[in-house]
């Protein structure tokens, strides 16, 4: 009996401080922490949720005979009234308001890596308001495009809009263009937005509690770095929905 | 845990950074200049390749620098990079598949 509590005793098992008897176990093999792990193979999961709404995008934009060209679309721009002729110029701005955000998360890691408190909270400052921004830019952007009459299920941007009537006179459709356009943008463009929304509320509470002086305690600051993972994974399925909405 | 930088560390990190962000404002410059100019006059085909190529290198960089990936362990790497495979067959099927429900609507 004492025997068998003396294996047990040694082999025993805590999680947290693995045991140094040569079976393993006492060095990280990848070199990266279990929070940071685990953030990457989320990521790689909902990569795989965003390709799948991606593939479906594309599979039904090459059944059809025509798309609505993104240049005649996409061409509002907030100031210049509902006759703006500024194609892909609004996006592009958003564009560079969301890769700028990113950027100052990348710099609030590289603070935290110095234990920097206070310029952690400086970049992240501006990373929150840049997302803040992009957010702002994408309500107007689906404001313009409702009004202009796009719905999940009516697409306004007829054939006028490419010059290829003649291809749309044999296939007389209730709607003007593709109906699935609709549903595809809103759809897409909403999961990302919905994706940049939670990630600003998540940065919020890590500049509160960057202040509150939480990480320093801690001697780390490896929660920043999980949250700008995130934040830069929003920005890489930017760069994806950009390529199949607005440039293709 | 914390890996902390040196004062020589920390400098290459934050050039590197301002780098890459550079270079991904200029790709983005370059693809809406073409788009706009060019994406008129030269086909659809090889305007699409180019965006899309452009695109993946935007990719590379954010993974790369900012979520810092190319610092990390190749072992680490190659478990996020291979499961992405799998999209390689996505996109194939799922193209022909379009292409095959537009063949059905459109007999010749």
């Amino acid at each position: 009996m004492a025997e068998v509590l003396e294996i047990q005793e040694e082999h025993h098992f805590d999680p947290l401080t693995l045991p140094n008897n040569g079976e393993g176990g006492e060095e990280s093999p990848m070199k990266i922490s279990y929070g940071k792990t685990m953030m990457w193979y989320f990521l790689l999961s909902d990569a795989f949720t965003f390709s799948a709404f991606l593939i479906a995008y594309a599979a039904i934009r090459i059944s059809q005979p025509w798309w609505p060209n993104p240049n005649s679309v996409f061409k509002g721009f907030p100031g210049f009234g509902p006759e703006a002729n500024l194609p892909l110029g609004f996006v592009s701005v958003m564009t560079f308001v969301l890769i700028l955000s990113s950027v100052a998360v990348v710099r609030a890691v590289q603070e935290g890596h110095r234990m920097n408190k206070k310029g952690v909270m400086i970049w992240m400052f501006f990373g929150i308001l840049g997302g803040v921004a992009f957010l702002g830019c994408q309500a107007w952007e689906w404001n313009n495009l409702i009004h202009e009459g796009l719905r999940p299920f009516y697409n306004p941007f007829g054939p006028d809009a490419n010059g290829l009537t003649h291809l749309v006179e044999e296939h007389q459709q209730w709607s003007p263009g593709p109906v699935a356009f609709g549903a595809l943008f809103f759809g897409i463009t909403g999961f990302h937005g919905f994706h940049v929304f939670t990630g600003v509320l998540l940065n919020v509470w890590g500049f509160v509690a960057t202040s509150m002086g939480v990480f320093h305690r801690r001697g780390h600051y490896e929660m920043i770095e999980k949250l700008g993972l995130y934040w830069h994974f929003v920005d890489l399925v930017w760069v994806f929905v950009f390529l199949a909405f607005y440039l293709m | 845990m914390a890996d902390h930088l040196s004062d020589e560390q920390y400098k290459s990190a934050v050039s590197a950074v301002w780098k890459a962000t550079i270079i991904l404002g200029v790709v983005t410059v370059v693809e809406v200049i073409a788009a706009l100019i060019l994406g008129p006059k030269l086909p659809k085909v090889l305007m699409n390749s180019f965006y899309a190529l452009a695109s993946f290198a935007k990719a590379f960089f954010i993974v790369g620098e900012f979520m810092h990936l190319k610092y990390e362990k190749r072992a680490f790497m190659i478990s996020l990079g291979v499961p992405l495979v799998f999209l390689v067959w996505a996109i194939i099927a799922f193209a022909s598949e379009g292409q095959s429900w537009f063949l059905m609507n459109h007999p010749k």
